[in-house]
């Protein structure tokens, strides 16, 4: 891997008596494409913020390439940040814009000219130099926006949901090319977003954070398949998380049955969370089912039906091309891979069950609350 | 339903009818060929032509102008940075500092006009008493210990009832800033006052000129604050048409306030525009990433820009200029001699004023009051700074008997011997220590002999029943009551409680009884001109401008006698510049100065060759003979003079019993 350029070390930051940033301890690589994930006021915006020079954290540092940093002002970091809703200056055109930077910093007349025009290249803009702001989509909007970031050749680029504002399509788009820009300029992105899906599509690293808090930091795989808690499975992607007991390595017990797995490591009889991906879930007739089920909804979804399942009153998304009517009693099968052990957390039984409230369900697990709370961290 | 529509059009055009029928009114009667705002004689430019000729008005045009602009640019300045540090405040101490922002805007004008002044008033008393200390410990620096009100004050006070409506139309657009916008700033490599300078600024800029723009033409509009705070040596324009209409609304005023109005309707009208074009920009900019292509094509209409190099070289040369004019205009005002003169509006043959200034080099800086009360005030407030006053004889008793005149040095007033015994030693200056005569008149009844069967005779006609609905009187107690007193055949001075009271008993009986159209000071050339009223008591001279314009109207002075009435010059304690006021005075006093004042007022002159050259005076200039009976008017001849007396001042208990009779009258 290569070399670490920006560190955090054990930042906090606090408004008033309210914690932002809880202790974060964070290193981000150079040339990587890291995205901070997370639900809105989850920390990450704040993060970015240190990292631009906005923010100076309550207590804790910031190294830029082992350089203590921390109350060194934005315009004197060589990273550059686009803005969520583009924040172009309305009273410059096009060019203008972009060259923004390099006129602060006293470049050459013709110098401007040259980078800008290959900035706007880059963002698929050539030859809009003259065009007012106003007169752009808010897609075009953006690349203006990047490239009025990246034609100061800083090192990091900081992006605080830069798509949040457009629509799905262009969002798609602009993801594809955010990545090229990436490759094709080689420097770090550091990219803020709620959206899961971007974070996996484009990023080398994702750290996923809640309340102050990293909960996990991987790749995109290790965050979607290895989530560390029921917060992480919850968040990336759809997860059906069902309280379960460690039998021994390789056995976890749910619904009093015996369901072979991949996972070890737990005590015997430890109580874990065990989580199953709608997709991972096969369909089979109620004779061959591991478990069986009543179908209580079904939803048409294109490439897939999304069907609720209740289990003895706890009910399961099940992903799946086969259709099963409304009412139908089936049986489900889970391969040992389809099945991912994560050891109880402060967030396990907040998240995974798609059902409403039902009395059954809260009957069946009334042992497993105790066990739940006296493990609590 | 269409009929409906027609009614409705109609009643829109009556509203609008209503609300600009005065303004088109008086526009229209400053192209009138003749001085009525009755009468149509044509149509002409005259007005105009004759206002750009007019000193006293083209120097408080500069006066207005000057001060309006400077005002504008420091409390633009001043005003937005003001709300910059608003916008960085915690929500609740914003709001608290804009709500005490909002306060001076609603807060009536009087009141901050007399606030300022007795605050200025108060800070000069105590300067005075810092700069004597100051003076005495030390003698490196002199200080002035004399500070007046003048054109700083007058500044100051602009710019304190401007900054407000700078800030109140800067803040908004501080707020809608996007706030990304500074970070994005700062980020690109900018210090805080670069991104200030180059990103703050520009998104705010047209808040601030709209600011500027409100402030500037509210301070041309202000007349009471200004009124208050400007002093003896400056005036603004308002407050100079303020002035003139002491004697008439003459056209040279509806003329001004034309242009007055046509220039505050065009800022407005710029300022609704821009605002209209902003918003419409703003919702195409929200419509933008919808609707591409439309956009995009739009803009590309835009007037090129100018460079900003040449925009800055053209701010920095009128910013120099603007400073420069105002610090020649100070400069001017310390070096040269000057002399505070204040008087009635249409009081002097202006020309008189510019050949004082290139015989002696002394500047006059020449003000106008409406009335002798409103000049008492004013000097008793502090707010008059002036050298040389021209008061009626008994507000000059008042003056002299609460020591507030200075005694004249009749050495430098040779031209004293000019005037006429019987205009020497009057009762309100009996051994003629402190005035010199400027002119003098008589009090009698205007009436339209149209409209009356016979001659008017006597005073009795003003509550006569005959007449009623038809009759003008006096809107001032001390006229007024003449009046009555005179018709009831007891002293014009009386101090009598009893003949005082069955004096306003008769005039509140008259009221009573319908006899009066209503109660008037200048309105009555409106009125007697167009014929609108029978009968009115006024001043000879102002007869002789109203026949003018209606031959209808005749004057006497009835059978019971009148008043008979003296202004002069005085000069006042401390005057600042005595003996410039000492040559003034005595310019004044001249034969040829008396003429044409004369000639230009109609009011009777106390110098006796003057008086007596008149005729042949007006024959040259005219080419006409001087009707006999017109000079009889203006100078009313010996015998009757004999019938007529003079005001005194009253003793401050029948003062106080004129105000209260006054008021159960009800008038006002």
């Amino acid at each position: 891997m290569s070399k670490e350029l920006i560190r955090l070390s054990d930042c906090v930051v606090r408004f008033d008596d309210e914690i932002i940033l809880d202790h974060l301890n964070l290193y981000i690589n150079d040339k990587e494409f890291l995205t901070l994930l997370g639900p809105s006021g989850c920390g990450k915006t704040t993060t970015l913020r240190i990292i631009g020079g906005f923010l100076t954290p309550t207590s804790g540092d910031v190294f830029f390439d082992g350089q203590r940093c921390t109350d060194v002002p934005p315009h004197k970091r060589r990273v550059n940040t686009v803005f969520q809703r583009y924040a172009l200056f309305t009273h410059l055109n096009i060019f203008e814009n972009v060259a923004f930077g390099l006129r602060i910093a006293k470049t050459p007349e013709d110098e401007i000219a040259r980078r800008v025009e290959e900035a706007l290249e880059l963002v698929n803009l050539p030859g809009y130099g003259k065009r007012r702001v106003e007169s752009l989509s808010g897609g075009q909007q953006q690349r203006v926006a990047i490239a009025r970031a990246i034609v100061n050749r800083p090192q990091v680029l900081l992006l605080d949901e830069p798509l949040a504002a457009l629509d799905l399509k262009l969002r798609k788009d602009m993801q594809v090319e955010l990545k090229r820009i990436q490759r094709e300029v080689g420097i770090t992105f550091v990219y803020v977003t709620h959206d899961q899906e971007e974070a996996l599509t484009m990023s080398d690293t994702v750290v996923v954070m809640d309340k102050g808090n990293i909960q996990q930091i991987g790749t995109p795989e290790d965050i979607y398949n290895e989530p560390k808690n029921a917060f992480v499975a919850d968040f990336i992607g759809e997860s059906n998380i069902i309280d379960g007991i460690m039998l021994e390595d390789k056995v976890v017990k749910m619904y009093g049955k015996k369901f072979p797995c991949l996972d070890g490591g737990f005590a015997q009889g430890e109580p874990v969370d065990v989580v199953i991906r709608p997709e991972d879930i096969d369909i089979v007739p109620v004779d061959q089912g591991q478990i069986t089920g009543t179908v209580t909804e079904v939803t048409f979804k294109g490439m897939h039906y999304d069907i609720i399942v209740d289990f003895q009153g706890f009910k399961w998304l099940i992903q799946t091309t086969d259709y099963s009517p409304e009412g139908a009693r089936i049986g489900v099968k889970i391969d040992p891979d389809g099945i991912h052990i994560m050891r109880k957390s402060r967030y396990s039984g907040m998240f995974g069950d798609y059902s409403s409230y039902s009395e059954a369900y809260d009957e069946l697990n009334v042992d497993a609350d105790a066990v739940t709370e006296g493990s609590d961290e | 339903m269409k009929k409906n529509s027609a009614l409705s059009r109609a009643f829109t055009f009556l509203v609008f009818l209503f609300l600009y029928a005065p303004i088109i009114l008086l526009i229209i009667f400053s192209f009138n060929q003749n001085n009525s705002n009755v009468v149509w004689g044509g149509f002409s430019l005259n007005w105009y032509r004759e206002l750009f000729h007019n000193r006293i008005i083209m120097r408080s045009l500069y006066t207005t102008l000057l001060v309006s602009l400077l005002a504008t640019v420091i409390a633009t300045i001043a005003g937005t940075f003001a709300a910059i540090g608003f916008y960085g405040l915690r929500r609740r101490t914003r709001n608290v500092l804009n709500t005490v922002n909002n306060i001076p805007m609603m807060n009536a004008d009087i009141v901050t006009g007399v606030a300022m002044c007795l605050f200025f008033v108060a800070f000069f008393a105590g300067w005075k008493d810092f700069a004597l200390w100051f003076n005495s410990v030390q003698t490196l620096f002199e200080l002035p210990t004399r500070l007046t009100l003048g054109f700083p004050t007058l500044l100051i006070a602009h710019i304190t009832f401007n900054i407000p409506y700078v800030l109140l139309s800067v803040s908004p657009k501080l707020r809608q800033l996007d706030k990304n916008m500074i970070d994005a700033a700062l980020d690109l490599g900018c210090t805080w006052f670069q991104a200030f300078w180059k990103v703050i600024l520009p998104q705010i800029k047209p808040g601030i000129v709209s600011g500027a723009l409100t402030a500037f033409t509210m301070s041309i509009d202000d007349f009471i604050i200004s009124y208050f705070t400007a002093g003896s040596s400056s005036s603004t324009l308002s407050m100079t048409i303020y002035g003139m209409t002491k004697k008439r609304v003459s056209p040279e005023i509806n003329a001004i306030s034309t242009l007055l109005f046509v220039t505050v309707l065009l800022l407005l009208a710029i300022i609704n525009i821009r605002e209209a074009r902003q918003e419409k920009l703003a919702l195409r900019q929200q419509a933008a990433p919808a609707s591409l292509p439309a956009a995009a094509g739009n803009p590309g209409r835009r007037k090129p820009r100018a460079p900003s190099w040449l925009a800055k070289a053209a701010a920095g040369i009128a910013c120099t200029g603007v400073l420069a004019t105002a610090a020649v205009g100070a400069f001017q005002n310390t070096r040269q001699p000057v002399v505070n003169v204040c008087s009635w509006g249409e009081y002097i043959d202006e020309d008189l004023i510019t050949q004082f200034e290139e015989e002696t080099g002394i500047l006059v800086n020449y003000q106008t009051v409406e009335s002798n009360e409103a000049l008492y005030s004013l000097l008793k407030v502090g707010a008059g700074d002036y050298d040389v006053i021209v008061p009626s004889d008994y507000m000059i008793s008042q003056l002299i008997e609460e020591g507030m005149l200075e005694k004249l040095d009749y050495d430098q007033i040779p031209n004293f011997s000019l005037i006429g015994e019987q205009f020497r030693n009057l009762p309100y200056d009996p051994t003629n220590e402190y005035t010199v005569p400027y002119t003098w008149g008589t009090v009698g009844i205007i009436y339209n002999t149209t409209m009356v069967e016979e001659p008017i005779t006597s005073w009795g006609a003003m509550f006569d029943d005959k007449y009623a609905g038809e009759v003008l009187m006096f809107r001032n107690s001390r006229d007024a009551m003449a009046t009555a007193l005179l018709y009831l055949g007891y002293d014009l001075n009386t101090t009598d409680e009893a003949q005082l009271r069955e004096a306003a008993g008769l005039i509140a009986d008259a009221k009573s009884r319908g006899v009066y159209q209503a109660f008037v000071m200048d309105e009555i050339f409106l009125k007697m001109e167009g014929g609108n009223a029978a009968i009115g008591a006024y001043y000879a001279g102002d007869y002789l401008t109203a026949v003018e314009n209606n031959p209808d109207l005749a004057f006497v002075i009835p059978e019971e006698g009148s008043n008979w009435f003296v202004d002069a010059m005085c000069v006042l304690k401390d005057a600042p510049h005595y003996n410039e006021a000492m040559a003034w005075i005595n310019f004044i006093a001249s034969t040829e100065a008396n003429l044409r004042n004369m000639d230009f007022i109609w009011y009777a002159s106390p110098n006796k060759e003057a008086l007596e050259q008149y005729p042949a005076y007006y024959e040259a200039l005219y080419e006409e003979e001087l009707d006999q009976e017109t000079y009889d008017i203006i100078a009313a001849p010996q015998e009757v003079l004999d019938r007529c007396q003079s005001y005194v001042v009253l003793p401050k208990e029948t003062r106080r019993l004129y105000n209260e009779l006054w008021i159960k009258l009800g008038i006002q």
